[in-house]
This record gives C-alpha cells, sequence and structure tokens, in this order.
C-alpha cells in the first residue's frame, strides 16, 4: 500500500543570477512499512528533500502526499499538528530540550497535543529503548548514544505512519550507530512503520530496503535491495 | 506540558541560569526601588508641608518683577489698582473655600489704653511713645476669617452680621486683652482718634491739623491664645508668640466701611493743610479718595493653588502675581527639590540600564537555547506559547528579583537620603529677601522639611515599583523575543 508519494518535488534557494536548485522535479513513492535509505554526496539535496517530505520547509513547486493528504495544501497550523501526529523526526544531533527530562521528552508530542500518553506504548518503547533506568535524567546526564535513543523514542510516541531519519548515526561511535539502526529496523518490523533514512554510509544503506541516490538534485539511482 | 509549566520548568532545572538573571534583576531593582522610594517620599513630603502651610493666597504686585525692572520704565509705571468687583469675581471661583478684602489704618486714643502684655521680651515690647497703636482691620466677610482659620476664637459676642459690613455699622470685634485692660465689655462704646499729621520739613515735627472721634461699639471679643493646638516644641515658641503679640492683640476688626471713611477723612484734610500736596494731586488730576484693598483667598485645599494660580492670572492687570502660602515651600525646600531631582535622574538611567542589560541578558539566553526553541517550534508549538514560555520564565525570576529589591532599595534609598540632605544642609540660607505677607506666612523652616521626610513602604510605592519594574524587565524581554518570532526551525534544526 501506498503510504508517501512525492510529485514533481523541486526547491530553489535564491533569486536571479544567484538561484540554487537544490532539488529538481524529484518523483517518487513510498509504500507502507517499507524502509528507504536516501544516499548522496554532501550538498547533493538529500537534507532538502527530507524537510520536504516532514513539512519542515516548503517546496518551490511539486506535491508531497502522506497518506493521501497533500501536506503542503494545509495551513500553518494545520500543517503542525499533522507533523506530530504523523511524522516523527530524527535528528543528527538529536535536538532534546534542555530541561526535560528523558520521560517529558519522549512524551513531549503527547503533551503538546494535550493529549494523554499511553503508557502501555510508553513502556514498550522505553523497554526496547533500554531507558527505563533513566528515565528522570536531563539531556545533559546522557550519553550520545542514549540522547539519539530518547529522539527515536520521541519521534515513536505518537505512533507516527512515517519515520524521517537525518543522518542519525552520524554523530555516533560504530558500536552506537549499529545499536540504533538495529533499532530503527527493529521499530520498522514491529510497528510496520516506513522508515526513511538519509545517510552517507553504505553499511546503513545497505541494510535497507531500497536505496534511492541523488546527485545534483536529482534521482541518479532508485534500487530496491530487498522486495 | 503547557507553556506555563515549561517556563516553570525552564526556572528551576537551570538554576544557574536563573541565579543571574535574578542577580541582575536584583541589582537594577534595587536602583529602580531606591530612585522610586526617593521620589515618593519628596513626594510626600511636598504635599505634607503644603497642607501645613494652607491654602491661603492672595494677588499682589509681582514685586521680583517689579525689582528687575530698569529703573526708568520702573518709575513710569503706574500700578493699575484691583477693583472690588475683580476680587470678588476671584472670589467667585469654585477653589475659593471664602475670600476677604480689607483695608487697614492705624489710629490713635484717648479713653482706652493699648494692651502692653505681660512679662514681654523686649523684642515685642510697644513703643510707649506710639500714638497710633490701634490698627483697624477692615473686613467684608462678616464670620472673620481670622476665626474662621483658627488663628483665634470667638470668647465673648458675636461675630458681624452682613448689614454692619454692608452699612459700615460702628462696630468692633476686639481682643479680649484689650477689653480687660480697659474695662470693656460687649455693649460697651469706646472712641478712637483719627488724626490728621503734617510734617514740617524745617523743624522736622508733625502738627496735628485735624482730627476727628470713631465711637465704636464692642459687639465680640477674641482670644489669639488658641492659635494652634499642636503640641511639639516648634509650635509652642510660635503660639507663645502670637499670643503676646501686642499688635495683634490691638487689632480691631471693624467694618471695610468704617476704615474707607476715615482714610478717606484723613486724605482729605491732608490735602487741605497742604497746598502744595493739593495743587500737584489737582494737576495730575488724581482722584481724592481711594481704596486699597488687599485680598485674602483661601482655598478648599492645597491642591487648588495651582489651577487657582492658573485661572487668576489671565484676570490679573498687568505686573500683578497670585502669591500662596505654599510659595514659602519652594523656599525651604531645598534640599528636597535636589534629591527629587537626583531621584529621577537615577530613575530614568536606571530603567534605561534594566531594558539595555536585561535586554542583553535575556538576548544571549536565547541565543544560547535557539536549538530548544527551534525544537518546540518544529513540534508545531503555536510561537505565541513559545513566546509566553520564555515570559513566564523572565517575569517568574524578574518578580522575586523585584520583591528582594522592593525592601533593599527601600533600605538603601533611606541611608542615601540621610546622606544627600545631610551633606546639602550648610548650602540653605535661613533669610529670605522679598516682600512679606503675614497672612500667608508659617514659622516652617528647611528642619521642619527634612524633618517630614520619610522613607517608607507605603501601597503607592510598592504598586508603583513593581508597576515600573515589570513593565521594564516585560520591554527588555519582548524585544529580544521578536528574535523567535522571526526563527525559522528548519534553519535552526539542519
Amino acid at each position: 500500500m501506498e503510504l508517501m508519494r512525492i510529485e514533481n518535488l523541486s526547491k530553489v534557494y535564491g533569486k536571479g543570477d544567484t538561484a540554487v536548485k537544490a532539488l529538481d522535479n524529484v518523483s517518487f513513492s513510498v509504500k507502507q512499512g517499507e524502509f528507504v535509505a536516501i544516499i548522496g554526496p554532501s550538498g547533493s539535496g538529500k537534507s532538502t528533500l527530507l524537510h520536504l517530505l516532514g513539512g519542515v520547509d516548503k517546496p518551490t513547486d511539486g506535491k508531497v502526499f502522506i497518506e493521501k493528504t497533500d501536506i503542503y495544501g494545509l495551513n500553518e497550523t494545520q500543517l503542525a499538528i499533522f507533523r506530530r501526529r504523523q511524522i516523527g523526526l530524527i535528528y543528527q544531533f538529536y535536538n532534546l530540550l534542555p530541561i526535560l527530562t528523558v520521560e517529558e521528552n519522549i512524551t513531549l508530542p503527547m503533551l503538546l497535543d494535550a493529549h494523554k500518553v499511553d503508557q502501555k506504548h510508553f513502556k514498550e518503547i522505553v523497554e526496547i529503548l533500554g531507558l527505563q533506568k533513566r528515565l528522570d535524567y536531563l539531556p545533559n546526564q546522557l550519553s550520545g548514544g542514549q540522547q539519539q535513543r530518547v529522539s527515536i523514542g520521541r519521534a515513536l510516541i505518537s505512533n507516527p505512519s512515517i519515520i524521517l531519519a537525518d543522518e542519525p548515526t552520524g554523530n555516533l561511535d560504530s558500536k552506537n550507530s549499529k545499536e540504533i539502526i538495529d533499532l530503527l529496523k527493529l521499530f520498522n518490523k514491529t510497528y510496520n512503520q516506513t522508515l526513511v533514512v538519509i545517510t552517507h554510509d553504505d553499511r546503513i544503506a545497505l541494510q535497507a530496503d531500497r536505496v534511492i541516490s541523488i546527485e545534483d538534485g536529482t534521482i541518479a539511482k532508485d534500487e530496491v535491495i530487498r522486495p | 506540558m503547557n507553556f506555563m509549566k515549561r517556563g516553570i520548568l525552564g526556572i528551576t532545572r537551570k538554576k544557574g541560569k536563573s541565579l543571574i538573571l535574578l542577580a541582575v534583576i536584583f541589582i537594577l531593582g534595587n536602583l529602580i526601588s531606591g530612585a522610586i522610594s526617593i521620589q515618593q517620599a519628596t513626594g510626600n513630603v511636598e504635599k505634607t508641608i503644603k497642607e501645613r502651610l494652607g491654602t491661603a493666597a492672595t494677588v499682589d504686585l509681582d514685586h521680583d518683577t517689579l525689582n528687575n525692572m530698569p529703573e526708568d520704565e520702573w518709575m513710569d509705571f503706574e500700578p493699575e489698582e484691583l477693583g472690588v468687583n475683580l476680587i470678588k469675581q476671584i472670589g467667585d471661583l469654585p477653589y475659593v473655600k471664602y475670600y476677604d478684602y480689607s483695608m487697614e489704618q492705624w489710629m490713635g486714643s484717648e479713653s482706652i489704653e493699648p494692651y502692653q502684655g505681660e512679662e514681654m521680651d523686649e523684642d515685642f515690647m510697644m513703643d510707649e511713645e506710639d500714638e497710633i497703636p490701634f490698627q483697624l482691620k477692615g473686613i467684608n466677610y462678616a464670620p472673620i476669617i481670622d476665626l474662621e482659620e483658627g488663628k483665634a476664637t470667638l470668647t465673648d459676642g458675636r461675630v458681624f452680621t452682613d448689614e454692619e459690613i454692608e452699612n459700615g455699622t460702628a462696630v468692633a470685634v476686639i481682643s479680649e486683652n484689650l477689653a480687660a485692660e480697659n474695662n470693656l465689655e460687649v455693649g460697651d462704646t469706646f472712641t478712637l482718634v483719627n488724626n490728621v499729621y503734617s510734617y514740617d520739613y524745617d523743624t522736622d515735627e508733625e502738627d496735628i491739623v485735624a482730627s476727628r472721634d470713631v465711637v465704636l461699639e464692642v459687639i465680640g471679643l477674641f482670644d489669639p491664645k488658641s492659635v494652634t493646638q499642636e503640641s511639639d516644641e516648634d509650635s509652642e515658641s510660635n503660639m507663645m508668640f502670637m499670643m503676646e503679640d501686642p499688635y495683634y492683640q490691638n487689632t480691631m476688626y471693624v467694618p471695610n466701611e468704617i476704615v474707607i471713611d476715615e482714610t478717606n477723612y484723613n486724605w482729605e484734610e491732608t490735602l487741605k493743610a497742604d497746598d502744595e500736596l493739593a495743587a500737584m494731586m489737582k494737576e495730575e488730576g488724581e482722584d481724592a479718595s481711594f481704596e486699597y484693598y488687599e485680598p485674602i483667598y483661601y482655598l478648599n485645599n492645597p491642591e487648588d493653588i495651582e489651577p487657582f494660580r492658573e485661572e487668576v492670572l489671565p484676570l490679573l492687570p498687568e505686573l500683578y502675581t497670585v502669591i500662596s502660602a505654599t510659595d514659602q515651600y519652594e523656599r525651604i525646600s531645598g534640599p528636597m527639590e535636589s534629591m527629587s531631582k537626583l531621584a529621577k535622574y537615577v530613575l530614568i538611567v536606571a530603567v534605561a540600564a534594566t531594558i539595555l542589560i536585561t535586554g542583553l541578558v535575556v538576548l544571549l539566553f536565547l541565543r544560547d537555547r535557539k536549538r530548544e526553541l527551534g525544537i518546540y517550534l518544529s513540534l508545531g508549538e503555536k510561537r505565541s506559547k513559545v513566546i509566553g514560555q520564555i515570559l513566564i520564565e523572565v517575569m517568574v525570576v524578574a518578580v522575586v528579583g523585584i520583591t528582594l529589591s522592593l525592601f533593599s532599595g527601600n533600605l538603601l534609598a533611606g541611608q542615601v537620603s540621610d546622606t544627600i540632605m545631610n551633606s546639602d544642609d550648610s548650602n540653605q540660607s535661613e533669610y529670605y529677601e522679598g516682600v512679606y505677607y503675614p497672612e500667608l506666612e508659617s514659622e516652617l523652616t528647611t528642619e521642619d522639611v527634612m524633618d517630614s521626610y520619610e522613607v517608607n513602604l507605603d501601597a503607592s510605592y510598592v504598586l508603583g515599583f513593581y508597576g515600573i519594574g515589570l513593565l521594564t524587565i516585560l520591554i527588555s524581554t519582548v524585544i529580544p523575543l521578536i528574535y523567535i518570532v522571526r526563527l525559522n526551525p528548519k534553519k535552526i534544526l539542519m
């Protein structure tokens, strides 16, 4: 089942002579539960693509449908709520809130929505992430790997249909990198959540179901590794 | 988790940052608090002293301006007279509680003796040779303003009736002591003599050229003893002075018409006796009779003096001005004024410094937390709530800091103002060179002003300080917050 469809997506930064085409007429679709790796050299436009998929930035042209919703057809508030409920974002630098504990950071999207946290789901996630004993810690009391686990927990708590991860292991050593990717794969399988990971680490890319290579803002290669 | 809870967590879980902000607000708060304390205290002094100075005002030539006039201009200047109509028009203004206008005349007597006082200080002894020891004080306000204002009390008899004032009936209210000295009682009559003197420049002697008797009936007795009920030392000596003041003891209140008649008689007879003067007056076309009234107005309260002055000034003839009892405040309030000015400057500088410094501190914190704020925005939190969170973080710390500095600043203000007033003491002149208006003067000195200065914590100070303090912090937070409003979460998080 198709979960996400991208149609003729373009993004241009700047105007006139200084205009830079970061993304040029990109189209593809992603199935529910698929693990997609997006690879490419620095400046190829892969981060821009991820931000457009996540509704964080606005395209110059083209459309993004997630579960048949044209996300750029929503107004600012609707988009914010849609993003909070349907998209889990994981960043290279974790982006945790320093004044909130591990538990508060994980449950934040629910709290911002004034929704009650599903304690069973929360405990399950925390257990998988191995953070049971760290729930009252502040982010600065955790290691890099632990902080990235917290950010994965936050991305998963509202049970989104798609997880977008921007270089999630870019700031971690190889041991921690492996653990994080294993966790992401585990969630991908356990909850049948769609996972889109941006990486330039071939070892990670090779673990995906499908690899999309971006070069100069266009799709250079779109390969299904595991059908 | 709502933004308020996050705001509070921001304070408690970032203790170092909160303490720095608290310290900054506390230090600057002390400056603002001190300045407001001093301003409030000086304001209170002005109010208290002006209340003690009373609400009396008069209208007279502006002697300060006249003294500064070039001599030729001054010589040519002929002041217009204040007419009774104008005096009444001013008296009808809503600020005026009651008013009077009077003419005065001095007379002698062969039948009664002036009151000399008991065990008097030499300074106040009356001249034994004084041939005209009795002052006739004409009045138009029948209940007598001096009695209404508590300068004296009526101990026997009654005050005037409106008919007596209008008709110029020959009745008088005299002092109890003068009556006792001459065995006079209410209902008795006594005789004064209106002598007309001519001065011989060759012999340097005065001769009586005409004379007539003025027979007055005593209708009431007044006692200036109960001038003041206040018990502190200063007022006691003041009371003693008034009680033994032989001039006041020998003053007789009479209807204005009596004084006008006697003044006119005196003037006419003087002209008859002095041909040279008569010729000169005729040549200049001067009216032989003249009326010169001194008005006195008592206003409803001291705050009415300024609006009263504003309304009266345009009505007055050239070079006339309003003189009020509170004018004396300007002369005795030197140290207070300088402190009030200093406090004003400190307040302005402190508020500006607080906006600048707190603004910079908040901006630094916000720069530091750019990523954090971007995360909220990327998670779909409204900008208004992110702003609310920061405002709560800063304002809660501000309330604590301001509350602490409320007390310490007040304490500081007390110490600082003591030092300033003591150092300013030597610059004050005790002497006033100018026209003296007995009706408007009080015995208050710079010392009284300083004594009534008190820095304290009253409701208006507390409210004023919280108002100014919190508003200042609010402005200094909102300015850097504009920075957040413009944040694009994508740029922060990438």
